[in-house]
């Protein structure tokens, strides 16, 4: 999570307007979708590669590790796709199957055809997504949403949702090492998972508390109801323009070839 | 001296707690004047800065502002929030936007400033406490240092009156507090008041020209740093004689007098001049 919050804030593509970036990711994901075929969603893997490594400056080790965890996830779902179960043996004799006890398992070229598809869609999607944590800080995002005019109520709860996952992380880092530099984690199972259970007990604690510390903080620099600041100020780029109008042409045009 | 904040016989209890975190406060802090309040860990001097910009309400007794009695109501408090500008404690508390920029506009925009003056005072502020290079900054990834100099540009961004400071030095490192009392001393080379927690003998005798101490909950001396230095029975009732006289062995009970006369820059020729204010080499003298 750090990791992606910092290449968001020092790429390349920082200062692109965020809803260009948004268009792009989200276009590219709606193609991706709707466009089944594995040529495109092979395109928007490369796609977004060109974009995030070549183009934002992120490494493509960040690029690929980030796209192999969520391979990861998606592959657990996979098998339940492959393999069939049932009472009797298929009766499409392309299939391939294998007795088990009174059940049979079966798959077919087809269905293994079908499951690749699949995860290259998914891996095509997530690319997308990838490439907006990985250029757009969650500042921006939230910046963009407040300009499409979602209720401020939900908005101020993402800000400070979010600014309040980095500072109980912090706590819950702090109160960790206070722990183990006592020996807590380290003299049995059963004292680490009741040290785990106390310092998840005191983050609550911790978090009520910080959380009226920043009530007065916030009071006491005239807040009323409303946590209002300054948007950001963004640089159009041609070329991120064109590469993304180049982007979904070429997406579009695959699909149609095929 | 004209008096800006006055207290009298305020006292405060934390809600489910017995005992009282202020009792029977009586002080006058006078204005345009560097103000340090000194006492131990749980003397009250954080609870005392609260009721400063009325994020605290006293039990009993009351607080003026300027003569006038502080109001509770909503229009008042925002006036007065605007002109009473305050560092906390724990710098973390304060930020609370994902970018440094965004969090130094939190105050100006508050104050109803359109959004180009409220860029421009981000901007100033951000020169003042050097971190123009830090706007773009998400707060969480900020050292301690930094925190506290983006909290001093949130508050300095509002132009406030006064400025109150809840022990800033300790997230400072020695160079970063020279930089720090240098943006004070400009604020307050403009006439402007500043209030200061702190256990740093340095700070008092040589920063401060006005002293104030907190002992559990009381106020039991107020005055110069120098009359604060030479009155015995005070520095031996709070046993700040104790602490300052054994890292400071120049300091001594019998001695202060000499001690502060031959001090080149003693409390009183700080007025006037910009920087007269200087660390020893071990300035981390503390309670
Ligand atoms: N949030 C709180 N809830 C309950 N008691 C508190 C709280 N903050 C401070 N106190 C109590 O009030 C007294 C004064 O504390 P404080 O003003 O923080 O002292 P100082 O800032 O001088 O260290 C202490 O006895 C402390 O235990
Ligand atoms: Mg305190």
């Amino acid at each position: 999570m750090q990791l992606i919050e910092r290449y968001a804030y020092t790429n390349r593509l920082r200062t692109v307007p965020p809803d260009h970036k948004a268009a792009v990711a989200l276009l590219v994901l709606l193609l991706c979708l709707a466009l089944d075929r594995p040529a495109v969603s092979i395109a928007c893997i490369a796609w977004m590669f060109l974009l995030v490594v070549p183009v934002a400056g992120v490494p493509a080790r960040t690029f690929g590790r980030v796209l192999v965890v969520e391979g990861g996830f998606i592959l657990m779902t996979i098998p339940g796709i492959l393999i069939s179960i049932g009472p009797s043996a298929p009766s499409d004799s392309t299939a391939w199957s294998w007795p088990l006890g009174p059940l049979w398992i079966s798959t077919s070229a087809a269905t293994l055809w079908q499951g690749i598809a699949l995860v290259m869609r998914a891996l095509g999607c997530a690319a997308a997504m990838n490439f907006l944590a990985l250029t757009t800080p969650l500042v921006d995002i939230i910046e963009l949403l407040r300009r499409w005019h979602i209720p401020s109520v939900l908005i101020d709860i993402m800000t400070v949702t979010y600014r309040s996952i980095f500072v109980l992380l912090e706590s819950a880092n702090t109160m960790y090492i206070a722990q183990d530099s006592r020996l807590g984690y380290l003299t049995s199972r059963m004292r680490a998972i009741h040290n785990a259970a106390l310092l998840a007990s005191r983050l609550f604690v911790e978090a009520y508390r910080r959380g009226k510390e920043l009530q007065i903080a916030l009071e006491s620099r005239g807040f009323n109801g409303d946590l209002r600041v300054l948007p950001m100020t963004y640089r159009f780029s041609p070329l991120f323009t064109v590469l993304g109008a180049v982007i979904m042409a070429n997406l579009v045009l695959l699909w149609a070839m095929a | 001296m004209k008096t800006l904040f006055e207290f009298e016989n305020v006292c405060y209890r934390y809600p489910g707690h017995k005992q009282l975190a202020l009792r029977n406060v009586n002080v006058c802090f006078p204005e345009g004047e560097k103000i340090a309040v000194v006492g131990r860990n749980g003397a009250g001097k954080s609870t005392l800065f609260l009721h400063c910009n009325g994020l605290y309400r006293p039990l009993c007794g009351r607080v003026s502002f300027r003569g006038r009695p502080l109001a509770y109501d909503r229009a008042s408090l925002k006036k007065l929030r605007q002109q009473v500008g305050m560092i906390f404690q724990n710098p973390d508390s304060q930020l609370f936007s994902a970018s440094v920029a965004q969090d130094i506009s939190f105050g100006p925009l508050n104050l109803g400033l359109s959004e180009a003056e409220a860029r421009r005072r981000v901007l100033e502020a951000a020169e003042i406490c050097e971190i123009t290079h830090l706007l773009d900054r998400p707060t969480h990834s900020l050292s301690g240092g930094e925190k506290t100099r983006v909290a001093l540009a949130g508050v300095l961004a509002m132009q406030p009156e006064v400025l109150v400071a809840d022990e800033p030095l300790a997230s400072l490192d020695p160079w970063m507090r020279l930089t720090f009392f240098d943006i004070l001393q400009r604020f307050y080379d403009r006439g402007k008041t500043i209030l200061m927690a702190t256990h740093n003998l340095s700070v008092v005798r040589y920063w401060a020209s006005y002293v104030i101490v907190l002992q559990e909950g009381q106020v039991v001396f107020s005055g110069t740093p120098k009359a604060l230095l030479t009155n015995r029975t005070v520095l031996e009732q709070t046993e700040l004689s104790r602490v300052w006289w054994k890292v400071d062995p120049g300091f001594d009970e019998d001695e202060e007098e000499r001690v502060l006369v031959s001090t080149p820059s003693s409390a009183e020729s700080t007025d006037g001049e910009g920087k007269s204010f200087q660390f020893s080499a071990d300035g981390d003298w503390s309670i």
